[in-house]
């Protein structure tokens, strides 16, 4: 029997990276393959490399050619900052999203679409379900850049799986990660020397770890399932208790200042709080992940707080050691 | 918030340990201690029952406490709970009737009248449980939406267990066993004129009795007088609900002519009554299709929580004496 093939977009980035990592080492699959401009975290020895922007319509061979059976979309940029405007990232996510589904369009061996999606398409409201379930995307009107980008997408791809019914398309709804090699908004936030929150809110938060993230990705892969799926720790965690966790003062400033305020820390370089990450730290969001364990077969090793609790302790020691 | 210790009101204030305390934070500080290590280590220098207060704040200044997946905080209702017994016993004089017949196991939908502005209701309702149940059991109240669009308001609401009100929470919480107590009249309820204090308003959509026919959850109506008169609401400003966000802004006697001491809620006399559970038997999820019933019990419930609430006025005879 032959193996899978496999090709990921945004191989660059560390769940790319280790992703093609593991898939290379699976006796299950016999082919990967990756598309980025950027070069790969580490030497990927069995990973064929495509060069080539995921706006390119040069995609429109290349994907065809590789022959694959599953496609992983992992090139979704989640908020702009250094040298990624709010508009290029529209461009990446839009745009890029379209031309690799004319792509898997005219790849008549594709059977599987695994999207890492977010979460950040349920938005953060006061009044919301603590839990939200896959079939609750659209309760709220999408508020931020990033939701109407992320709703967009998931138009998308749910338009190509109902006209292409051969191919399973999963879209996995991201929740922010949060883990030791900490390049991603949540970790950043967590490392500010003091750390600003809205004064008089103390929002759930919920995470998942950056290895189960990775190992989400991986199951799904492995099991191909159709529609949206939440991809989370178990159980949420206070904002305060996170930061205290993380061991860092906290800054609390009244709501009204907040934009200005933390428009200041984006001019010192510190940290871009995109307007979808103000609305989360005042208001927060939880997702149901019942599909993700019975369906995917997937359960998170950490909970919510055991991951934040591991994050802290690998930057203390980090920290101890610089 | 804890009452004073009998002991240290009437003695002088410890001024030796305190010294000592603030030379060791302050030296575990300058040795480059968090300020929760740097608590912890000071305390050895107080007297037991302090020193265990401070052990308990520093442990919390690291994050050391839980919060359920709802962020109710076991921890800070406890802490909060001689005020709220406080407010129960001498400022409101709560008089709780037929506590037990509130399901002492499994899930319980409560539906109450709701009136008063802060949802001081839901506490005293939780207050009655937690004190006079044989059984005690914390309710999860649904808290109208932009009381956690307030700042202070939502975190207190949330980690004395209160949660957003959403059908999908009130369900959730249901499947999971826990109590909930609704309040369907919502917005209506809580900012109705002083004139129109007993009249219980329209139930919503009588989405409450979907709930619990898709839960299979018991009803218990419950009759709440007293919170009517706390903040007599004599009139409306269109502008500062404009300024503020707030869906309506009251105008009370109080407030906001006194300003903060205007959300100081006016100590009339309580009386709660949890009614029979209602008999739902018979009934299944697929009768939620049915709007004539579903309006009906809707409809049913409310009568019985607006006789309920006069006859408890009777009993109560006067306001505020």
């Amino acid at each position: 029997m032959p193996g899978r093939r496999v090709l990921i977009t945004g191989i660059a980035s560390y769940l790319g990276t280790e992703l093609a990592r593991i898939l290379e080492e699976d006796p299950a699959v016999e082919y990967v393959a990756g598309v980025d401009t950027r070069k790969p975290r580490a030497l990927l020895a069995g990973t064929e490399l495509i060069d080539v922007d995921i706006r390119d319509p040069e995609l429109l061979t290349r994907i065809p050619d590789t022959g694959v059976d599953t496609v992983v979309h992992n090139q979704i940029v989640r908020r702009p900052g250094a040298g990624m405007s709010a508009r290029r990232a529209h461009d990446i996510n839009v745009i890029g999203s379209l031309q690799l589904l004319a792509a898997c369009g005219r790849t008549p061996t594709l059977r599987a679409i695994v999207v890492r999606g977010s979460a950040g398409i349920y938005g953060a409201e006061p009044a919301a379900p603590e839990f939200f379930t896959e079939d609750m995307a659209r309760l709220y009107p999408l508020r931020t850049r990033f939701q109407r980008d992320v709703a967009e997408i998931e138009n998308l791809f749910g338009t190509f799986a109902r006209r292409h019914d051969e191919v399973a398309c999963a879209m996995l709804r991201y929740q922010p990660s949060i883990g030791p090699t900490g390049s991603t908004q949540i970790p950043q936030y967590l490392s500010l020397p003091v750390v600003p929150t809205y004064l008089g809110f103390d929002p759930r938060i919920q995470v998942i770890h950056e290895r189960d993230a990775l190992d989400a990705l991986v199951a799904a892969v492995r099991r191909p399932v159709r529609g949206p799926v939440n991809v989370a720790a178990e159980g949420t965690i206070g904002l305060t208790r996170m930061i205290r966790i993380a061991g860092r003062p906290t800054l609390p400033i009244p709501s009204p200042l907040f934009g200005s305020a933390t428009g200041a820390a984006k001019r010192l370089g510190l940290l871009d709080f995109s307007p979808d990450f103000q609305r989360l730290l005042r208001y927060g969001r939880g997702v149901d992940t019942s599909r993700l364990v019975r369906e995917v077969g997937f359960r998170a090793h950490f909970t919510t707080v055991s991951a934040a609790e591991d994050y802290a302790a690998a930057r203390n020691t980090a920290e101890a050691a610089a | 918030m804890t009452a004073p210790r009998p002991d240290a009101a009437n003695g002088p204030l410890p001024i030796g340990p305190l010294v000592s305390f603030l030379r060791a934070l302050r030296g575990g500080l300058d040795g480059g201690q968090g300020l929760a290590g740097a608590l912890a280590d000071s305390a050895l220098a107080l007297p037991r029952d302090a020193r265990e207060s401070l052990d308990a704040a520093a442990r919390r200044l690291a994050g050391g406490y839980e919060e359920d997946d709802w962020g109710y905080d076991e921890e800070f209702a406890d802490a909060a709970l001689p005020f709220l017994e406080f407010m129960y016993d001498r400022w409101w004089r709560v008089h709780a009737e037929g506590v037990e017949r509130v399901p002492a196991h499994g899930h319980a939908l409560l539906v109450a009248n709701h009136a008063g502005i802060m949802p001081w209701d839901g506490t005293m309702m939780g207050v009655a449980l937690m004190r006079e149940h044989p059984l005690p059991r914390v309710p999860r109240f649904m808290v109208l939406d932009w009381a956690f669009d307030l700042p202070f308001v939502s975190v207190a609401m949330r980690k004395l267990g209160g949660v957003p009100a959403s059908p999908f929470n009130a369900i959730r919480l249901l499947e999971a066993g826990e109590l909930v107590a609704v309040f369907p009249e919502g917005i209506k309820g809580a900012g109705k004129a002083y004139r129109d204090r007993y009249r219980v308003q329209r139930f919503g959509r009588g989405g409450f009795i979907e709930i619990a026919l898709r839960t299979g959850a018991p009803i218990v109506p419950v009759a709440v007088v007293g919170s009517e008169e706390i903040h007599p609401k004599i009139g409306e400003s269109g502008l500062l609900a404009r300024l503020t966000g707030a869906p309506y802004f009251p105008i009370t006697p109080t407030f906001p002519l006194l300003g903060p001491l205007g959300v100081v809620p006016l100590p009339s006399r309580w009386r709660i009554e949890f009614c029979e559970p209602l008999d739902l038997s018979g009934l299944t999820p697929a009768d939620t299709a049915d709007r004539a019933l579903v309006l009906e019990l809707s409809e049913h419930v409310r009568d019985l929580i607006q006789r309920k609430v006069h006859e408890n006025l009777v009993k109560r005879k006067h306001a505020f004496a």
